[in-house]
């Protein structure tokens, strides 16, 4: 396997970044996934850091080094988060349930499978094209495509958030799978968040990433989302990542799997944990406080 | 991005009341510089200073830290005093005492009592593999009284390791350093990596850090243990977890120790933290503890064996 990817999270406007991403691979498969925590409901982050957690301890058991059933393990992976989500909220008494969108993909064999729920997509570009993404589980999308609606007047339709699928709550998930789409030297696939998605339509997306660089040209693509997005920014959560053929020969960034071992994998996902921007600054009157508090501590402690 | 090394401030300095004599050691959090204060005593000034986030260039006193980092500069900041605050509370003779605190040129200042003396790495190397089982036993037990002082005040040292151990000129222990006193960094700030020093730090400084406990602690005592005998750091905790060959001091030092001290040393090197001594107490305990092997018991003669059979059923 040979591919380069790329993942970001940031925090837009909001107060903290309830989105979670992570991508793990073994020799022979690769896993991606995003995850929205959903800011209306409390502890979003903690849903989708289950999410992110759960589909990647699984590949790391599982992936020997290639999944038997790529299908089944995603819709395992979603259903067993759903549960943990409601397991947690249980144990902790929660009066509801955190929620979280959710969008995965695994790639083997040069053939990608992906599964979602919620309006966290995944978009596959070709040739600087959209070749196919994910349809949202939101009500917008199914007036859309029943003609009640167009596409322009959905941008500012008052439900255009609303979804009617996501891990943790209490209806079942509906879980979507993608077809086994084979994929060509050069493909992209991004998986993202809808702030991320709703400032930057997918056309850009395939334009500006094709034959870039994505660790330099995503972040930039990001930064514009963020200008567009204003003060009051959602979280923008991206993985990209561009499909190498084996014979080509491809930029130093590119991640090489040849070498490991079947039982090895490698995982990239931050530890769980409130993001430290969202700590608010030390102030100068605060420094002095504390500078004051050790002092009289001090003295308090020392024997004279 | 690539680290450069801070400039000391220079000898001769002036800082507050104290006179800069010369650098002590400098670290990726902090250097720490020998000073001698208005009445003439030295003393240990520890600067907070994080390679990564700010650097005083040559000439210069103020450090340059960049916008972008002053988050995280500040944040650390907070745990620096975190540091300054667990140690202010603890009086005790063999944990290192804080004597002032102060802020100067953009950062901040932790002033702590000096002695003559060395660290027990430096002693380590100076004795190869020659340290005695009674300076072990005495040098352990007194340290862990001050280390029981830190856990009974709800801290954990998290980096003990021969170097953080200073020994007095009559070899009593003080425990120094405590930049790793701290449990928030670990998950919270990608930029200052939590702290740990392979070869001391137990498994569960690794990975997700949730089971940290004084066990932790234990089990970098138990390595500094290994490392007095050894004289040298034993087999890192992460790699002991993947392929453990470090040979129990059990087994390498069968014969020249007694069996006590290496079986207690084994203890505290279990993997398993749940095997481990669970308090300084225990280990405490164990360490001081003078074993009376079982005597054999006189044999009965025959009315006692008699006597015993009645017994039995009951």
């Amino acid at each position: 396997m040979r591919f380069t990817i790329y993942q970001e999270s940031r925090q837009g406007g909001r107060a903290n970044n309830e989105d979670r991403t992570t991508y793990c691979y073994s020799r022979d498969a690769l896993l991606m996934v995003v995850a929205d925590g959903m800011g209306g409901h409390h502890y979003g982050e903690i849903a989708a850091q289950l999410a992110v957690q759960t589909l990647a301890d699984a590949f790391q058991r599982e992936a020997r080094p290639i999944l038997t059933d790529p299908f089944r393990f995603l819709q395992k992976g979603m259903t067993n988060t759903h549960h943990a989500i409601l397991d947690y909220t249980a144990r902790h008494r929660l009066k509801d349930t955190p929620r979280t969108t959710c969008v995965a993909c695994i790639i083997q064999d040069n053939v990608a499978y992906w599964a979602h729920a919620g309006d966290s997509r995944l978009y596959l570009c070709r040739d600087g094209k959209v070749l196919t993404q994910t349809k949202d589980h939101s009500r917008i999308r199914l007036l859309i495509e029943e003609g009640m609606i167009t596409e322009a007047q959905a941008a500012f339709h008052p439900d255009r958030n609303k979804i009617y699928s996501c891990l943790g709550s209490p209806h079942p998930p509906e879980i979507e799978f993608s077809r086994k789409t084979p994929l060509d030297h050069g493909d992209i696939l991004v998986l993202s968040t809808d702030g991320f998605w709703g400032e930057i339509p997918g056309e850009t997306m395939a334009t500006s990433l094709k034959d870039a660089n994505l660790v330099q040209a995503v972040p930039l693509l990001l930064t514009e989302a963020e200008l567009k997005g204003g003060d009051h920014c959602d979280n923008l959560s991206v993985v990209a990542v561009r499909w190498e053929d084996t014979y080509v020969d491809t930029a130093s960034s590119a991640i090489s799997t040849q070498t490991m071992s079947q039982n090895e994998v490698t995982s990239r996902l931050d530890e769980f944990g409130r993001n430290p921007a969202y700590k608010s600054d030390l102030s100068d009157d605060e420094i002095e406080k504390a500078i004051e508090e050790i002092r009289s501590a001090i003295d308090k402690y020392t024997p004279k | 991005m690539a680290q450069q090394a801070n400039q000391p401030l220079p000898n001769g300095f002036t800082l507050e009341e104290y006179t800069i004599d010369r650098q002590l050691s400098l670290g990726g959090f902090s250097i720490v510089y020998l000073a001698t204060d208005h009445a003439g005593e030295q003393v240990a000034i520890k600067e907070y200073l994080p390679n990564s986030l700010a650097l005083r260039t040559r000439g210069e006193i103020n450090p340059v830290i960049s916008a972008e980092h002053l988050g995280a500069f500040r944040y650390g900041m907070k745990c620096f005093f975190e540091e300054g605050r667990a140690l202010a509370r603890l009086s005790h003779p063999n944990v290192i005492r804080v004597l002032n605190f102060f802020r100067a040129n953009e950062t901040v200042y932790m002033v702590m009592e000096y002695e003559h003396g060395r660290t027990l790495q430096e002693f380590i190397q100076k004795h190869q593999g020659h340290i005695s089982e009674r300076f072990i036993r005495g040098v352990f037990t007194r340290m862990l009284n001050g280390l029981r002082e830190v856990h009974s005040n709800k801290l954990l040292h998290l980096d003990l390791k021969p170097s953080n151990i200073y020994l007095r000129s009559d070899n009593t222990p003080v425990l120094i350093d405590f930049g790793a006193a701290r449990q928030t960094l670990a998950t919270d700030q990608p930029i200052l990596k939590p702290m740990y020093t392979p070869g001391f730090a137990s498994p569960e400084h690794y990975g997700s850090r949730k089971d940290l406990g004084p066990w932790s602690d234990i089990y970098s005592v138990g390595a500094s243990m290994y490392a007095c005998l050894a004289g040298s750091a034993p087999q890192a905790a992460d790699l002991r977890m993947k392929k453990d060959t470090l040979v129990p001091a059990m087994m390498r030092w069968d014969g020249q120790f007694s069996d006590r001290l290496l079986e207690i040393i084994d203890w505290c090197l279990n993997l398993n933290h749940l095997y481990r001594p669970q308090s300084v107490f225990a280990l405490q305990k164990a360490l001081v503890e003078t074993v009376t092997p079982p005597r054999p018991k006189p044999a009965p003669n025959w009315i006692g064996r008699f006597v015993d059979k009645l017994r039995k059923p009951i």
